[in-house]
């Protein structure tokens, strides 16, 4: 009966794989089709003919795609430099470092991530505003740019994990926090950097709420507003949002294929087995 | 320790590389907010906010033309899409940030006016001003005896669009759409058994037929169903109903609930439109429908005359409305460009709205066939645009003849509408009855006016 069990268990994965899969390949394939075909026809049939034209409309036409990829990335860059550098420097100090109260202001910060995001969106939007940070491209990063509780919770837990008996060693050579942070503690962390970096990149190139509400026209929105505004009052463009989707994934599907070792066993460090 | 400076000196150089670089994009990105090379030191900008991003287009070969002649002055458009476009003009207003140009439509500007924030037109340009503009679009945007925006687009009336091979097959002589009449007293109407035959199921049976399944429908007859501005409105009107009388809504006006009932039948007892699962939530369904071929007759406006050109691989015509008890009374709706009354250059944007309130400058508007100018002297060529293309828009303007309905308007009507939306939705999938329904989101629109 062991065939049947591995039927069995190929035919969950199958399904499962079908059901992942389906709606991206549903997308890319609504990005290749004509506005007509689409209309005209069911939404599960092939390309016919094969079209270029949604993506050709996406990066010359009035939408200005490739502007808001280009602000995407420049974000993003941004906020891995700002969140990776701020969130280590709290996490060693929270792992490592004595002084009182440590553990309390820990929870405190941490106790924020309970915080849903949405309610911060006000306060933010009016303090941004006060700065006269409203639609521009740091009025889009700021609030970001610094460490965030997720990432530095992961890190102190994992700098908590290095033995200190290395750290003590490092003391004994007359090596400062600073020198124990960037030549004993970093080097060891690369995994969890490493995950910190792949979940930061993530959670920006698809965070929407926040730039939907700060910025206003094709100035500063990033690749997911920008793909929200195909949407018309009469229209809802759907070739076109698809080419749109379709070209905002590239570059999360090259990462991760170029990370896939990485990404596993950050999956792995996290606990999300 | 010559491994900890050569590893501080990469982090180092790597953060001012990484800053560098957003700083130089963000700069690059940047500099044509400033007016980049088109202005030079000193110019006045203008910003213009709108929501299309077809008229978009056309706006900006017209401010373009409006440049050349005003070289002191850059006009700067953008679009915001409409799901965003009333929550952001609301922020922005407050914030004092908005456009000093905006578009606003009907359902909306109410409160911007009543609060001051739009600029008085017949104040502004002078009250001889529009005289120029479509009479409809006019009379729509005076609230409290002023003018509240200059006139940019018309949607024109509805009209039927309908499938000429669709209607052959069913023996059904175009000419003859011209002659419905729809009433709530069966014996009077002529409208549903038309419907019967151009709705089929699976089985090849016709809506007339006892054995007509209305499980498997493949063609619908019509597009009977939630939509205000195309469907419901306009039978309230043919029946000399009432949507609103003042800012106040009036759903349980009787004439109102018979014309409901009449469509929540054509619906789930005769079977010939969609079902409201299908479109209640999803306003492009029975174009859609239309375009695939699988709906005889799509009551629409002139918005969608290019989905429909574009889409439709077969012949297809316009026909009237269906009449009423009261005749062809069909809404109509502008959109106006406002100018903000906190404007920081009122004399520069007192010179764009005059432009765009001129013939010359709102002809690009129809020039590509998008949208109807609203100033009377360019609306010939939108008509003459279609011309070309062998499509007759008389339908979509005569309509306006025989009176119109106005189109939902007031104060807060962006509340009330989130508030009867809801229980209009349960009135056309019959999970209420039609009287019991129309009262409660009269009730619950009320309400919400009141905040």
């Amino acid at each position: 009966m062991k065939w049947t069990r591995t039927l069995l268990v190929y035919l969950v994965l199958l399904t499962g794989a079908a059901l992942t899969l389906a709606p991206f390949v549903l997308s890319v394939m609504t990005a290749f089709k004509t506005p007509e075909q689409f209309a005209r026809r069911s939404s599960l049939s092939w390309p016919d003919p094969v079209t270029l034209e949604n993506f050709g409309v996406l990066l010359t036409g009035r939408t200005e795609f490739g502007r808001a990829i280009v602000i995407t990335v420049l974000a993003a860059l941004l906020l891995v430099a700002g969140q990776l550098l701020f969130s280590i420097m709290a996490a060693y100090a929270f792992a490592r470092m004595r002084f009182p109260g440590r553990d309390a202001l820990f929870w405190v910060y941490l106790s924020t991530l309970m915080i849903p995001a949405i309610v911060l969106v006000i306060p933010l939007y009016l303090m941004m505003a006060q700065l006269g940070l409203r639609n521009t491209f740091w009025g889009l990063v700021l609030p970001f740019a610094f460490a965030s509780p997720y990432a530095t919770f992961l890190l102190r837990e994992y700098f908590r994990g290095i033995p200190q008996d290395l750290v003590d060693a490092a003391r004994l050579d007359g090596a400062n926090a600073l020198d124990v942070l960037v030549e004993v503690v970093v080097p060891l962390s690369r995994p969890i950097i490493a995950t910190v970096t792949l979940i930061t990149v993530v959670s920006q190139w698809n965070s929407f709420l926040w730039p939907r509400v700060i910025t206003t026209g094709n100035d500063w929105r990033p690749i997911t507003v920008a793909t929200a505004s195909l949407q018309s009052q009469y229209n809802g463009n759907w070739t076109l949002v698809m080419a749109a989707t379709t070209l905002a994934v590239v570059p999360l599907l090259a990462l991760f294929l170029v990370f896939q070792k990485q990404i596993v066993r950050s999956i792995a460090i996290t606990g999300f087995k | 320790m010559a491994k900890r400076s050569t590893v501080i000196a990469i982090t180092v150089a790597a953060a001012v590389v990484i800053v560098g670089a957003v700083g130089a994009g963000v700069a690059v990105l940047g500099s044509r907010d400033t007016g980049g090379a088109a202005g030079a030191k000193g110019d006045t900008t203008v910003t213009v906010r709108v929501w299309d991003e077809q008229v978009a287009s056309a706006y900006e070969q017209s401010f373009q033309a409006f440049e050349d002649k005003n070289p002191d002055i850059d006009v700067k458009l953008t679009v915001v899409p409409w799901a965003d476009y009333w929550t952001k003009l609301r922020t922005d207003v407050a914030g004092k940030s908005a456009a000093d140009i905006f578009w606003v439509n009907n359902s909306y500007f109410a409160d911007y006016a009543d609060n001051g924030d739009l600029l008085d037109i017949d104040k502004t340009l002078g009250s001889d001003a529009k005289s120029a503009w479509a009479p409809s679009v006019v009379k729509q945007f005076t609230r409290n005896g002023s003018l509240w925006g200059v006139p940019q687009l018309s949607d024109a009336g509805i009209a039927v669009y309908y499938n000429k091979a669709l209607l052959k097959d069913a023996g059904i002589d175009p000419a003859s759409l011209e002659n419905l009449t729809w009433s709530p007293d069966a014996s009077a109407d002529t409208f549903v058994p038309v419907l019967q035959k151009l709705t089929k199921d699976a089985a090849g049976h016709t809506a007339d037929d006892a054995d007509f399944d209305p499980a498997s429908v493949t063609q619908y007859g019509y597009n009977a169903g939630n939509d205000l501005q195309a469907i419901y409105i306009n039978y309230i009107g043919s029946n000399g109903g009432t949507y609103q009388d003042g800012d106040r809504f009036t759903f349980a006006n009787p004439k109102t609930v018979e014309a409901f009932q009449y469509l929540v039948d054509l619906m789930n007892t005769y079977h010939v439109a969609p079902s409201a699962a299908d479109t209640n939530q999803n306003g492009d369904f029975s174009r859609d429908q239309f375009i695939q071929g699988k709906m005889a007759l799509f009551q629409s406006g002139l918005y969608n005359l290019k989905n429909v050109a574009d889409g439709a691989d077969f012949d297809w015509g316009v026909a009237s409305i269906p009449a009423g008890p009261e005749g062809r009374v069909s809404v109509t709706n502008g959109i106006v460009a406002a100018g903000n009354a906190a404007t920081e250059h009122p004399e520069a944007t007192k010179k764009v709205l005059e432009w765009m309130g001129s013939a010359e400058g709102n002809e690009f508007v129809g020039a590509s066939g998008a949208a109807v100018p609203a100033v009377t002297d360019a609306q010939p060529v939108y008509r003459s645009y279609w011309e070309n293309q062998g499509v007759d828009t008389s339908k979509f303007f005569d309509v306006l003849k025989n009176g119109t309905i106005p189109a939902p308007q007031g104060a807060n009507f962006g509340a009330a509408f989130g508030a009867y939306g809801p229980i209009l939705e349960d009135v056309f999938a019959g999970r209420v009855p039609v009287a019991e329904g129309l009262q409660k989101a009269q009730d619950a629109a009320n309400a919400a006016l009141d905040g």
